[in-house]
């Protein structure tokens, strides 16, 4: 009686050490690994994209009422309805540590791809990584234009790249000089013909820089001043005497996020201007631009791919917003729209592939397609180019310039100035001086 | 004609700043022939500490000053009896090696606390605030209040080292150690002093700086470079020195205003064209190196 005892209490041990160790046959989860600037100077950048990115995969994960194909889903169905997790690494906007990370996220977390890393010089360096280990790499938010002129197997972008933002700007210099801006009375060329550029000097800022001119030459404007900034740069007042000394009718700046703010305090402190500030998205559109200036930033314009203004009109962007802003604290941005949309598109991409195969992935954001209705950024869709002077960027893709206006209760916001059909206010122009 | 005169005047009110951030490190020098390689990593302490101080008090960050110097004070006299006295025993490559440990412990502490993000301070009397001095020149309240109190600082340090008992038992022991001993001198409480002192100095300019220069736990390697480029143009242990060759190396760093100014007046469109400002710190280093090699003992060394 005592040996059955002891049989049973060993076979019921054995039972119940099964039981714990044996693996849950439910859905699989499919691991992303996701390179973001999580500390240093584009930190709050990174903290925008980490809530963008962790939103979509709620939304992908869970059955959620928004219309959008993939909150309706709840998983990968295509994968036997299979979750997404997202491992977080942060590159502190280092190139060398986004190697590192990237081969540890591929060798030691298997991970099925990555998406990333905001700064172009990380991405350059990270998607190098993944093209030697043959492992997909969805590029949401780097808009240097040669990261798609590498003819790399395994990148592609979603959001548009610089030369097409640049060349919104010079189309609204051209609009304002013919009267196409809305409540500005065509203003002569002359008038606005100066230039003057500050960009941080790493592969994002210096290829801003080498895109304004060339575009400026195209469209007969004149830069006058070209100037290279180191972003870590703790003290900018030389730059901003520079720039004065220019003396030109626009300021066009690539910045991140703490050496835009200093860029504007420099300014201000400085009280240099010109009739249009412009910046190129980054920094000058991180909600910290914002709260730390205050109403220094109103008539500044950003280009940008979002607005909350596009909440207003596009309805699953509205949908979305209300669910980030009960999240978050504040509207989407730029920033954490293109990281949504990185990971949606991550999603559709393995919903077509069925697989985690890094072949069959390849295949499928190749002849992907995913509807502008699907996304609540204003582009047409997202399908990836396969030619090879731009290898992996998706054509679809579109930007706003938006302008820091303050409303009658005293809130400031991005109104769209351009594209100039869609402008939901009247410019600021020119812009008061600080 | 403004940009002339705005970039010497901003060179000159920087420049005050970075002579009393080298000040420190003269003192030292000058005293027991040791260079603290974590001398900005002391700046990066007094910077983080007129932060948090204004931060969480709620008071300005001006009045967090002698908060930093008080800081700064006890952090280079624990340093000095808790490690530097006994480095002191050792050859010289052990004191350099020991004071470079010293910057890295501090920097990675800074980390850890602090994290790598950059922190600025956005309020305060005199943030954002300015004076229009005409010719289109602008000062930066900040600036000039660092300016000028740079300047009591060099004074207050002037004096204290030729005009009180202090100052001569100081440098008494740093020109004959044994000499001063037998004259009854503690010269080890006197190095202990030099290094509270040259703490002290350097917070207070951190606490200056921070009113409007961003702070991360990296931001010491700048300044602990330029404030070498300094105490070497202006000689290892001059007090003089430092003060001179910190209002020339403000100069220096604005020379890409001076660069747009020839241009201007020449009317030459390549020279506008090129901007100089990523070059700002190249000419610093340069000539901290045509110094070593004209002038080893600097401008007013006292000591070869």
């Amino acid at each position: 009686m005592r040996k059955t005892h002891s049989m049973l209490t060993v076979f019921l041990l054995f039972c119940a050490i099964l039981f714990v160790t044996s693996p849950s046959y439910g859905a699989d989860t499919i691991k992303i690994g996701v390179l973001y600037p999580l500390t240093g100077g584009a930190a709050a950048e990174g903290r925008e994209l980490r809530a963008g990115a962790e939103l979509a995969t709620e939304i992908a994960n869970n059955k959620m009422p928004i219309d959008m194909d993939m909150a309706k889903r709840g998983g990968i169905t295509s994968l036997g309805g299979a979750k997404i997790e997202l491992i977080f690494k942060d590159h502190e906007g280092n190139p060398t540590l986004g190697a590192d990370l990237a081969k540890k996220l591929i060798l030691d977390d298997k991970v099925v791809g990555i998406l990333g890393c905001y700064q172009s010089a990380v991405t350059k360096a990270v998607s190098a990584v993944c093209e030697q280990y043959g492992i997909p790499m969805i590029n949401d938010s780097s808009t240097s234009p040669a990261l798609t002129q590498r003819e790399l197997q395994w990148f592609w972008r979603t959001t548009p790249h610089d030369v097409t933002f640049t060349r919104d700007l010079f189309e609204l210099l051209k609009g304002l000089s013919e009267g196409k801006v809305k409540g500005v009375p065509a203003v002569p060329k002359q008038q606005i013909s100066k230039l003057a550029s500050a960009c941080e000097k790493t592969e994002w800022g210096s290829q801003v820089s080498e895109t304004i001119d060339t575009l400026a030459k195209q469209y007969g404007f004149e830069v006058k001043k070209a100037l290279l900034y180191a972003a870590k740069s703790p003290d900018l007042s030389s730059e901003v005497m520079s720039l004065k000394a220019a003396g030109p009718d626009a300021m066009l700046f690539a910045s991140y996020g703490s050496d835009s703010i200093l860029m504007v305090k420099t300014l201000k402190a400085q009280r240099v201007s010109a009739k249009i500030m412009w910046g190129q998205d980054a920094g000058f559109e991180a909600p910290e631009f914002l709260q730390t200036l205050g109403d220094d930033v109103v008539g500044i314009l950003t280009r940008t791919v979002f607005a909350p203004k596009i909440a207003e009109v596009k309805n699953v962007a509205g949908q979305v917003n209300a669910l980030y802003k009960q999240k978050v604290g504040n509207d989407l941005t730029g920033a954490s729209t293109r990281a949504f949309t990185g990971i949606q598109t991550w999603v559709e991409v393995l919903q077509k592939a069925g697989s985690t195969k890094p072949e069959d992935i390849q295949r499928a954001a190749n002849t992907i397609m995913i509807p502008g209705d699907q996304l609540i950024v204003p582009w047409a869709g997202i399908k990836f180019s396969l030619s090879k002077e731009d290898k992996g960027q998706n054509e679809l893709g579109s930007g706003i310039i938006g302008q820091y206006q303050k409303d009658k209760e005293g809130k400031i916001m991005l109104e769209i100035i351009y594209p100039f059909d869609v402008a939901t206010a009247n410019m600021i122009y020119p812009f008061k001086s600080f | 004609m403004d940009i002339l005169a705005g970039s010497v005047v901003a060179g000159l009110l920087i420049g005050l700043v970075f002579a009393l951030v080298a000040l420190g490190l003269t003192i030292i020098f000058g005293m027991m022939d040791i260079v603290n390689f974590a001398h900005g990593e002391f700046l990066m302490i007094g910077m983080y500490t007129a932060l948090i101080v204004a931060q969480t008090t709620g008071i300005d960050p001006l009045a967090a000053i002698p908060v930093a110097g008080l800081v700064g004070f006890a952090l280079g006299v624990s340093c000095y009896y808790g490690f530097i006295k006994y480095l002191l025993r050792g050859p010289m490559v052990a004191q350099l090696l020991g004071t470079f440990g010293l910057m890295l412990l501090l920097r990675n502490l800074a980390l850890l606390f602090f994290g790598s993000e950059d922190k600025t301070i956005h309020t305060g009397l005199l943030v954002n605030r300015g004076f229009d001095i005409g010719m289109g020149i602008i000062i930066p309240a900040t600036k000039l209040a660092a300016a000028v109190l740079a300047v009591f600082s060099f004074a207050g340090t002037w004096l204290l080292m030729n005009r009180t008992r202090l100052g001569k038992a100081m440098t008494a022991t740093a020109l004959n150690r044994q000499g001063a001993r037998y004259m009854g001198i503690p010269t080890e409480r006197m190095n202990a002093v030099a290094w509270g002192i040259g703490g002290a100095t350097v917070t207070v300019a951190g606490a200056l700086l921070v009113n409007f220069w961003s702070v991360t736990p990296f931001v010491g390697l700048l300044f602990t470079m330029i404030a070498f480029a300094i105490v070497a143009m202006g000689g290892f242990g001059s007090v003089p020195g430092a003060f001179f060759a910190g209002l020339l190396v403000g100069l220096i760093t604005e020379f890409p205003g001076f660069w747009d100014f020839i241009a201007y007046i020449t009317g030459s469109s390549w020279m506008a064209g090129i901007s100089m400002t990523p070059f700002k710190y190249t000419g610093v280093y340069l000539a901290y190196f045509l110094i070593m090699i004209v002038r080893p003992r600097g401008l007013f060394g006292w000591k070869s």
